[in-house]
């Protein structure tokens, strides 16, 4: 097999198939907070940086309806060695998160040591308004990334996707866009954080629009959905 | 119960013969000992490496809990011609973490082989299984009140010793060269023999983790950094832990600076006044093991350029270069090399000295003084926040520790690496007589173009600094059959030769080093 072919879908395709499921406006999240989009949204526990608890993701993950509880997680090693040695209770538990690359190496990593299932693995950079995701998956995201492309494309940020199924004989999807408006620049990180928190409850539908609070998302970021 | 179905097998093996194996592991080892579901698969397959996962996507993994689950995995591989990848804790980040080096290699996980089977305060020493990471000794260590102390690398608390001195790792005190400390091993074989090195095979024995040679061949280097056999368990020497441990810094405002420092600190180091495995870390290292972000300061991509690097150094008092050393023993003892520390760097006229109480709780120094004194941290992982998206590659080669050599590979690096728009991020860990010259190749997996520049980069390096007769030390699993090339033909004739001994059905980590019966061609 080749690893280096491609199947691209890029920016004119994408757009047709965005116009199906966006239409027009994204509903907004107000819509969202109290009525549940998806009840089948299993509890998780959030784990973000320091100082995100109120950040996209977050509000993307609580849109789903879910019971989420949201710990902020430090460069602390005490941090790091309790989430450990909770991942390595054998108690049931799931996580999602968006973390920066040191601390999501460490979360990942400890997950693998504690036997645990890791359904979703995104790395993300945003800079200057334009997004860019490699993502490594399993058939249980089906659809999950065609879905964000479609999100991200309806939002009118730039970005490129990149999607490796693990062990799948395809080789890596494809799909970018060219930007168009920067007005719902941190709504990438939102529906990642609703396609996580709604992950095994149904096929996987648009995150609602998040009220953009300060300065949009920039820099490095990995996101996961983990179970125990 | 599942089947595997993820499309991924080992190198000319069928899915029914893969098949039939992974029933004996599942009869061997338990059904949850046995993992081929993607979701159990994902964690091992996450890569720091310039190429696409696929190429280090794991068929399977298990997990053995005994040496004879080892040896009956062994069989069963044997029978099936499947080749098998061991990890002991896989946190051999930006070397190539927990995946296998070739895709559908099985991964033999020992995580649950984590037993401290002795630990001796007077002889100094440990025997450990290959599980243990160093946190869980540490532990032991200050529950049992123990006087002796660790040395590790920086991922200290979640590394393991035994996984550390396989590959030949570094730490920072003055037991830093690892495999210098090591004293017994087991390993199983791959015809399923269990084989104990040194003072191991004589029945009754106490001195296994006492004396290192035995009698005739001794053979502990030839399973570091091979394929020859699986480490089971592993004896390891204790720094006692010393009454008075003083870390200071050296700061140096300038590039050039790095000739003198190493003048001055190598008879330092061949004469003993500073014991441990001292570091010289660059601004760069300095500023993303401190928590700075290159974003900080630059968003253009390329890489960092010397302004920049110069402000980063003027905002945060870091240096050009930063020494990091300690002194260990008594007060008399550590009175009388500080004072000639102190007195050669005087004459030097260059460098401002930064003690324990001066620097407080400020990192990188509190970090770096733990990891001198033992005391696990994670702090350095803040190098991979430094540039972002999740890209590492460890470009280590070795240098005489001589100022003009560790100039000129400075220079030739940071040559290399600013072609490719990627920046310098290094450290020198000092040893008597060499530095391992340690690089962090950090990029983008997120950009395609800039993953193909790190990847290219990479190789460039290694061409490049081998037209000056320098070699790496150790490499990503991207890039070992390169490096074997470097070594010379003699050398892979005869690593060859010993496979085919040891290991003639090529079961054991193909491509390990280079050595690989399926694919070398002599």
């Amino acid at each position: 097999m080749s690893m280096d072919r491609r199947f691209v879908l890029k920016g004119m395709a994408l757009g047709s198939l965005a116009g199906l499921t966006l239409g027009g406006a994204l509903p907004a999240l107000g819509a969202a907070h109290g009525s549940p989009r998806s009840s089948a949204a299993r509890p998780a526990l959030v784990l973000v940086n320091q100082g995100a608890e109120q950040s996209a993701f977050v509000q993307g993950a609580r849109a789903t309806g879910a019971a989420v509880q949201v710990r902020q997680i430090g460069g602390d090693l005490t941090d790091l060695l309790s989430l450990q040695s909770q991942l390595g209770s054998g108690r049931k538990m799931r996580l999602i998160g968006l973390l920066d690359d040191a601390s999501a190496a460490l979360v990942v990593d400890m997950a693998r040591s504690a036997g645990a299932r890791v359904e979703w693995l995104g790395q993300h950079t945003a800079r200057g308004g334009v997004t860019r995701h490699r993502l490594l998956n399993t058939a249980s995201a089906e659809g999950c990334a065609r879905q964000l492309g479609r999100q991200l494309h309806g939002c009118g940020a730039g970005f490129e996707l990149t999607e490796e199924r693990l062990g799948s004989a395809a080789p890596a999807r494809q799909l970018s866009a060219a930007p168009r408006n920067q007005r719902h620049a941190d709504q990438w990180a939102a529906g990642i954080g609703y396609l996580l928190g709604s992950l095994g409850a149904g096929r996987p539908t648009a995150a609602p629009l998040i009220a953009q609070a300060g300065a949009p998302l920039d820099g490095s970021f990995v996101s996961f959905s983990i179970e125990t | 119960m599942s089947e595997q179905n993820n499309g991924v097998l080992p190198r000319g093996v069928t899915q029914q013969e893969f098949n039939a194996a992974v029933e004996k592991f599942r009869a061997l080892l338990g059904n949850e000992n046995v993992l081929v579901e993607q979701q159990q698969l994902v964690p091992y397959n996450k890569i720091m490496m310039s190429v696409e996962n696929a190429a280090h996507a794991p068929s399977a993994a298990v997990t053995a809990t005994t040496v004879e689950q080892v040896q009956g995995v062994v069989k069963i591989c044997n029978e099936h011609r499947i080749p098998i990848w061991t990890i002991s804790t896989g946190r051999n980040f930006g070397y190539g973490s927990a995946a296998p080096g070739q895709r559908g290699q099985v991964i033999l996980d020992l995580k649950k082989m984590n037993k401290i089977i002795k630990v001796d305060p007077e002889m100094c020493y440990a025997l450990v299984e290959p599980g243990v990471t160093y946190g869980q000794l540490y532990d032991y260590i200050q529950e049992n009140n123990l006087p002796v102390m660790l040395s590790f690398s920086a991922p200290s608390a979640i590394a393991g010793p035994v996984g550390n001195t396989m590959d030949r790792g570094v730490g920072y005190t003055p037991y830093g060269e690892h495999f210098m400390m090591q004293c017994g091993m087991e390993v199983v074989l791959a015809n399923g023999d269990v084989y104990r090195t040194g003072m191991g095979g004589v029945k009754g024995s106490n001195t296994w983790q006492i004396f290192k040679w035995g009698y005739g061949p001794t053979l502990d280097g030839m399973f570091t950094q091979s394929n020859y056999g699986i480490c089971t368990k592993m004896g390891f020497w204790l720094m006692p832990k010393p009454p008075v441990f003083k870390p200071f810094e050296i700061i140096f405002e300038n590039e050039e600076d790095i000739v003198e420092i190493v003048e001055v600190l190598r008879p330092l180091r061949i004469r003993g006044i500073i014991p441990n495995s001292a570091v010289i870390a660059n601004i760069l290292w300095e500023a993303g093991s401190g928590n700075v972000r290159r974003s900080d300061y630059i968003t253009e991509p390329g890489h960092t350029p010397d302004e920049i690097q110069k402000q980063i150094q003027k905002d945060t008092g870091m240096g050009a270069w930063n020494l990091y050393a300690a002194l260990y023993g008594t007060q008399e003892q550590v009175d009388v090399n500080w004072k000639i520390i102190v007195d050669e760097f005087k004459k030097l006229g260059k460098g401002r000295i930064v003690t324990q109480e001066e620097a407080g709780d400020k990192q990188p120094f509190k970090y770096r003084a733990e990891l001198m004194s033992g005391v696990p941290n994670l702090q350095e992982f803040g190098l991979y926040n430094w540039r972002g998206g999740g890209g590492s590659m460890w470009f280590a080669p070795v240098s005489e520790a001589r100022g003009s050599e560790c100039r000129k590979q400075a220079a030739l690096a940071k040559r290399v690496l600013h072609k490719h728009g990627l920046d310098y991020v290094a450290e020198f860990i000092v040893a008597p007589r060499d530095m391992h010259h340690v690089i962090d190749v950090l990029y983008d997996r997120t950009n395609e173009e800039e993953t193909q520049r790190a990847d290219a980069c990479f190789a460039e390096l290694l061409d490049e600094f081998e037209k000056e007769g320098y070699a790496v030390y150790r490499v990503n699993t991207r890039f070992q059959e390169r490096v074997a090339q470097s070594y010379g033909k003699a050398k892979r004739d005869l690593e060859h030769a010993i496979k085919r001994a040891v290991d003639p059905n090529n079961i054991l980590a193909p491509g390990r080093s280079g050595i690989d019966l399926d694919t070398y061609k002599s």
